[in-house]
């Protein structure tokens, strides 16, 4: 029951945002971004597709091209923590892949990175795990933004104190 | 306005063109043919393949075709070594991703891809695979998709989103992961799909194509205790002729009837058949509906994909389709009531197979309510649910039955002209042109008029609905009412004429609607290519055939009055009701939200 409540809740929302939007140039990508934010785990369920296509006229493949064009949007749900590997040519050859490995290890996700994906998310949607091809901090490297702050020199090592510093905040909290 | 005339240099050549047309458009007028790959004229030009490029003086790099125009003192080159090794090379990185299995494709000879690299002199396979294998898509009953040897021209796309606003599907992804994708990948079988097939006719390789059911069909003819018999649509005897090497539109009715004795049918009947008692059930209830003050206007159901289409896109609509059931369909049902009875077979053993135009008909065919023969003799016979059948049991496109003639071995342009079996095979003037746009809407008004007035229409042949005009119109005076009428082709043009109706603007009566550009003659499941040459040839034999036929008025075909007499005794009479007639379902949009559903129905079928 309250599962769909916070469905209904949420496509409410989507119609005033589609409201907002409409009839302006490029409309359907500001209703899909704010559509994502409007969801807990930031992504874009499969009723909240629909219920643009439905208010906004847009054809489903049409919104479906869209959202699998942009990496902006999240077609499953994301982390509560978000973790970008860099892995542009200056991180690459400060060890960033090894970085990536590591990660994938600690969190229990080899398996996804083995398969060559470098976009995922822990079982337990704690932490979703992505890579950038440069964030332009190449003197720093290798570099790794955390919930959008980046760390500098990052070893194996340093990444399990930040990952230990998070699940501690999580207790207090 | 005149368009302004321009000088242009080909080759060192001076012509003259249209200003703003396009390069490859330009070299044509002139006579010079550019090779192109994703280009399909009045479909797709998206330059994604690389293949038309032409050198054009003072520009930086080489130039597609296909896009670029022409303007005052363009100078074009179009064949030069750099030219020949930019092409070549294009095509050898389409072919780097695309399967090296053409003896076993459905396309194999047959396909632009194939024969461009032919043309070019692709001797080599230079570069390495880069994508990974892809899943097929064989969720609909109609059409298959291999993402693996689609070469991302876009024509699919365009086919299904611009000409017939279906958009069914599009590309999804980025870089070297884009690929064609229905909505969230669910498949075409639970996406709102017509499944008209357009995208397979469409498609230069072997990425789309139809649902091939040739091999039950040979099982099933070689099974001695099966009755098989087999029903041609209006469409196909201007479709075959061309798949079996013949000219574009050749007319081969008898041969293609003697082609399918020789495959082993027991009996060759005539969809035709069908298409005159449809006539004769459509043009009743039209003139109920007009008499009685019915929902107007009466639109024709014989194109399952535009029931699909208004069904998905129109649920509210659906009053305005006719209840009759599509010739295919009121064939299957009459042959396994009536013709079964009269000849005394066990309708359980009869297998009706059907050469159609169309991919959408394999879908038709297994709608669950499509049963109405098995629903007539259940009761009589005392049988269970065990022996359920279909009305009709497989479909069969143009292609596929050219693919059966080949596996034969039968010389098709060497066979003698033969008649259809009796007594469903007798058609008229009137069935004959249900294959051609506009083709349904003349022969019911040749019944119509002539039921409602007590003389023949002054001039049998009503031209106004004939043509390859989008939507075309029509007013026929009938004892001082004036009826109005349209014919639609393509769905793009039917959803104007749905729209007109939902806005209470229609100001029409009757009117008929086909899926496919050209009506049944270019539908999903003809030969290829398709083209709007071919289109007019294919209906240039149409026309000829019922211009050639003794009897043009559908209410005359013999045996149809003598079903009536036998067997239906009046239209829309209670057995009519019930084998002829149908009902539609409203299914929206989200279709994949009755999944459940779906997956109850589909174990119950199993079970049965």
């Amino acid at each position: 029951m309250d599962g769909t409540q916070t469905l209904s809740r949420e496509l409410q929302e989507i119609d005033s945002v589609v409201t907002k939007h409409k009839g302006q140039h490029g409309e359907l990508l500001s209703i899909l971004e704010e559509t994502q934010l409007l969801n807990e785990q930031k992504f874009l369920s499969e009723e909240a597709l629909n219920h643009v296509a439905l208010r906004t006229g847009v054809p489903l493949s049409r919104v479906y091209n869209v959202v699998t064009f942009f990496s902006f949007f999240n077609l499953k749900p994301q982390g509560k923590h978000t973790l970008t590997v860099c892995r542009g040519t200056a991180c690459h050859t400060k060890g960033s892949k090894a970085l990536l490995d590591d990660l994938g290890l600690m969190l229990g996700c080899s398996k996804e990175l083995e398969e060559g994906e470098s976009f995922f998310t822990t079982p337990d949607n704690r932490f979703t795990i992505s890579t950038v091809a440069c964030f332009g901090q190449c003197a720093l490297a290798p570099v790794v933004a955390i919930d959008g702050i980046i760390h500098s020199h990052v070893t194996t090592a340093k990444l399990q104190k930040l990952l230990g510093k998070i699940s501690k905040e999580k207790k207090k909290s | 306005m005149e368009t302004k005339m321009i000088n242009i240099k080909i080759n060192g050549n001076d012509y003259q063109a249209p200003d703003g047309i396009t390069i490859l458009d330009a070299c044509k007028r002139a006579g010079i043919e550019i090779p192109t790959l994703c280009y399909l004229e009045d479909v797709s030009r998206n330059s994604s393949c690389g293949v038309c490029v032409v050198e054009v003086k003072g520009a930086r790099s080489l130039v597609r075709s296909c896009t670029a125009c022409v303007h005052e003192g363009t100078e074009i080159m179009t064949n030069s070594a750099r030219i020949r090794d930019a092409r070549k090379t294009n095509v050898e990185l389409i072919l780097a991703n695309h399967p090296k299995d053409c003896l076993s494709c459905l396309r194999n000879q047959n396909c632009e891809l194939q024969a461009i690299a032919s043309d070019l002199g692709v001797k080599e396979d230079r570069f390495i695979r880069t994508k990974k294998e892809q899943l097929c898509d064989e969720t609909s009953p109609s059409i298959i998709r291999d993402p693996n040897k689609c070469i991302l021209c876009g024509r699919c796309i365009a086919v299904c989103g611009n000409v017939q606003t279906v958009y069914a599907i599009g590309l999804s992804g980025r870089g070297i992961r884009t690929k064609i994708s229905t909505y969230m990948e669910k498949g075409l079988g639970n996406v709102a799909c017509t499944n008209c097939g357009q995208c397979a006719l469409v498609c230069p390789t072997g990425a789309i194509v139809e649902r091939d059911d040739t091999d039950e069909v040979f099982e099933d003819i070689m099974n001695p205790d099966k009755v098989v018999v087999v029903q041609t649509a209006p469409a196909i005897r201007v479709g075959i002729g061309e798949a079996m090497g013949m000219n574009s539109g050749a007319l081969v009715t008898g041969q293609m009837v003697a082609g399918l004795r020789r495959l082993g049918f027991n009996k060759v009947f005539d969809t035709q058949f069908a298409a005159d008692l449809t006539i004769m059930e459509e043009g009743h209830e039209l003139l109920k509906r007009l008499s009685n003050k019915g929902t107007l206007p009466m639109i024709t159901s014989c194109s399952p994909g535009w029931i699909k289409f208004a069904e998905h896109f129109f649920p509210n609509s659906l009053d305005y389709l006719s209840t009759c059931k599509s010739p295919q369909q009121m064939f299957g049902s009459v042959a396994k009531t009536y013709y079964a009875a009269k000849m005394g077979i066990d309708p359980r053993k009869m297998v009706v197979v059907s050469i159609m135009p169309c991919t959408a008909k394999k879908y038709e065919a297994k709608r669950p309510e499509m049963m109405s023969a098995f629903e007539h003799w259940k009761d009589k016979k005392g049988w269970s649910n065990d022996d359920a059948f279909y009305d009709v049991d497989y479909v069969l496109t143009t292609r596929e039955l050219a693919r059966m003639f080949k596996e034969s071995g039968i010389q098709f342009s060497g066979l003698p002209a033969e008649e259809f079996d009796s007594p469903i095979g007798e058609s008229t003037g009137a069935a004959v042109i249900f294959g051609a746009t506009g083709g349904v809407m003349e022969a019911a008004l040749r019944t119509v008029y002539e039921v409602v007035t007590g003389k023949p229409l002054a001039n049998i042949n009503l031209t106004s609905v004939r043509g390859m005009e989008g939507i075309k119109e029509a007013e026929i005076d009938m004892n001082g009412t004036k009826v109005k009428v349209a014919v639609a082709h393509t769905l793009g043009n039917a959803r104007k004429l749905l729209e007109q109706i939902e806005k209470g603007e229609s100001p029409y009566a009757f009117i008929e609607v086909m899926t496919c550009p050209g009506g049944c003659l270019g539908g999903g499941g003809q030969p290829i290519p398709t083209t709007w040459d071919i289109r007019k040839k294919r209906a240039e034999s149409i026309y000829a055939e019922d211009a050639h036929k003794l009897i043009r008025k559908s209410h005359e075909n013999p045996e149809v009055v003598a079903l009536y007499k036998e067997f239906l005794k009046e239209p829309l009479g209670h057995i009519s009701h019930h084998l002829l007639h149908t009902t539609y379902e409203k299914r929206g949009l989200f279709v994949w939200k009755s999944n459940g559903e779906a997956k109850k129905k589909k174990k119950e079928t199993e079970h049965a």
